[in-house]
């Protein structure tokens, strides 16, 4: 063992400066250009590789779109919003236009609730594929994410002929959606879609869900504990990891789940592995129920809200009022506070992102003793996502 | 319309009634089926919430401030659910603008703190025991020595214009531009 004023001489000798550690500790501020933290950052107090103290730094993306959203008319703000969850854009269209129906007393038409419907779970679909992705590349296991990329991208395919956008679709607005189901054709491709996915699951499992260096990594870091995960407000994957069936679709049904067959699964270790493996069965859920709607198919009539104030957009006038709705996202709960006073713009509009509660006091904690290695994968784990803080 | 409504969800008058009996100084309805709300008063706040905590509702899903300059009042609106009950509820509030402060709620539900942070960063909502009020947020430091608030008396379009004159990109006459 060489000293460490051995090693200040040595260093000397050839012309270096070697500082003397004064502290035990360092700090290390992680993101917001490190890849796994996605424009997010976090200032970790380390002692050798153990994390000692970890500060969310948050607040890279914050493009002030509840402040936005109060100075622009009522269905202009839903291509703002959408902004705010990207792996799942239609989550906040969904929220938002929910609320506003809500305020407005409108009916959707059950042609629209079921293609709503169909954009949420195409969009959690692809959202779980993202994170796959995600997962995959921080465990080192590359074949399945890139997989998990391919096959997103026939969903975005799909979303593009529905929507006329890629990745954010701009589609689900208050009365129901923008334009109709292209035909019969993208019905088939979807059920071709859903097909394909669900024979590829098997390879997941092989590559990355049953794979023994992806177990030996997830398992039994970042654990947390049922009363924690409740008092911190986490909900989603994260919550269900812990013991606790809360569902948004089953707990506060919407639009077509009341009628829909799903299970929903529940893990009582609460470690990273725990929520990795919801997420997985989940995937298999939400490709069941798509196929159950499509077995149902959509119900005829009109794709929106029959109401002549729907004719002058810009000038559509929300009557006074208040609505809190929200949905299961990928994430977790997302939720929308919609308040009007009668004018033809939003007088307040809060989103509640999931991400809020496990991105912020809860990732402090559970990185405390962790390793810097298991950092990117206790993040990828609780599926953080920032704009959905910062917003 | 309101009776209605009570009638078909006889669940959710239940659960008001159960909570009010408890915490008798508040106000409770249902709004619709999984949609409660209850009006309580700024100094009984920190009461109401461990009541409802003890009554079913374990989740705090966000703490929502809305700015009402004509009243000169800050509305603060609690949002809880509860799995068990499987109900929505709101809990408003309402604060003086000029002095805006409201004890924290953090004793009961932790994750407060985080939404606390926030609605002091944007509405410049006070909360009294809340140790991380004045650590960054989302805000610059730049921008929050400047003041900047949602609340509705801010001028955003002066600040902006202010903030990014250097880039030559805002008209100081011009007043309509499309956000």
């Amino acid at each position: 063992m060489v000293s460490q004023q051995e090693l200040i001489r040595e260093a000397r000798e050839n012309g270096m400066e070697l500082l003397p550690l004064e502290k035990d500790t360092y700090e290390l501020f992680f993101g917001p250009q490190h890849m796994a933290t996605e424009n997010y950052s976090l200032i970790l107090k380390m002692d050798g590789h153990r994390v000692v103290k970890a500060i969310a730094n948050v607040g890279f993306l914050h493009r002030g779109f509840e402040k936005l959203a109060e100075y622009r008319p009522w269905h202009t703000n839903i291509a703002l919003l959408l902004r705010i969850c990207v792996p799942e854009p239609d989550v906040p269209e969904a929220i938002y236009s929910m609320a506003v129906d809500e305020i407005m007393g409108w009916e959707v038409p059950d042609r629209a609730q079921w293609i709503r419907t169909t954009v949420l779970e195409m969009a959690r679909v692809s959202a779980y594929l993202f994170w796959i992705m995600g997962l995959s590349f921080k465990l080192g296991v590359y074949t399945a994410g890139q997989w998990a990329a391919a096959y997103r991208e026939r969903l975005m395919a799909l979303f593009e002929q529905l929507t006329g956008g890629r990745v954010y679709h701009i589609y689900t607005i208050p009365g129901g959606v923008r334009r109709d189901i292209p035909g019969d054709r993208w019905l088939r491709e979807l059920k071709d879609t859903v097909e394909y996915i669900k024979a590829k699951l098997k390879d997941f499992d092989n590559l990355l869900f049953e794979n023994y260096i992806a177990h030996r990594r997830l398992e039994g870091i970042g654990v947390m504990d049922k009363k924690f995960a409740l008092a911190e407000g986490v909900t989603g994957p994260n919550l269900r990891a812990t013991g606790v069936a809360y569902d948004v679709r089953r707990a506060d049904p919407y639009l077509l789940y009341p009628e829909l067959d799903f299970e929903v699964p529940v893990l009582k270790e609460g470690d990273a592995l725990a929520r990795a493996m919801i997420r997985r069965f989940e995937l298999e859920q939400d490709l069941y129920i798509l196929e159950q709607l499509l077995e149902m198919g959509p119900p005829s009539g009109p794709y929106k809200v029959q109401d002549p104030r729907l004719k002058n957009l810009p000038r559509l006038k929300v009557p006074a009022g208040d609505a809190f709705a929200h949905v299961e996202a990928t994430k977790g709960d997302f939720g929308a506070y919609v308040v009007s006073d009668g004018k033809n713009k939003p007088y307040r509009v809060q989103i509640r992102g999931p991400s809020i509660s496990h991105g912020v006091r809860v990732i402090e904690q559970l990185l405390v003793g962790a390793r810097l290695a298991d950092v990117p994968v206790i993040l990828m784990s609780l599926d953080n996502c920032p704009p959905d803080i910062d917003r | 319309m309101a009776e209605e409504v009570k009638a078909t969800w006889p669940k959710g008058e239940e659960i008001v009634s159960a909570l009010l009996e408890k915490a008798p100084y508040a106000e409770g309805s249902v709004r619709r089926e999984r949609r409660l709300e209850f009006k309580v008063p700024a100094d009984r706040i920190v009461d109401f919430l461990r009541t409802a905590k003890a009554s079913g509702f374990e989740l705090l899903l966000q703490i929502t401030a809305v700015d009402w300059p004509n009243e000169g009042e800050i509305e603060l609106v609690y949002q809880l659910f509860s799995i068990s009950h499987g109900t929505h509820a709101m809990a408003k509030t309402r604060v003086p603008r000029d002095d805006a402060r409201i004890s924290s709620v953090m004793d009961i539900y932790p994750v407060a703190e985080t939404y606390e942070r926030d609605a002091h960063e944007f509405y410049k909502v006070v909360f009294e025991g809340n140790p991380k009020l004045e650590m960054p947020w989302i805000l610059e430091d730049e921008d929050r020595e400047a003041g900047v608030s949602h609340r509705k008396d801010f001028d955003m379009l002066g600040y902006v214009k202010k903030k990014y004159k250097i880039l030559d990109r805002f008209d100081e006459d011009k007043e309509n531009y499309v956000i």
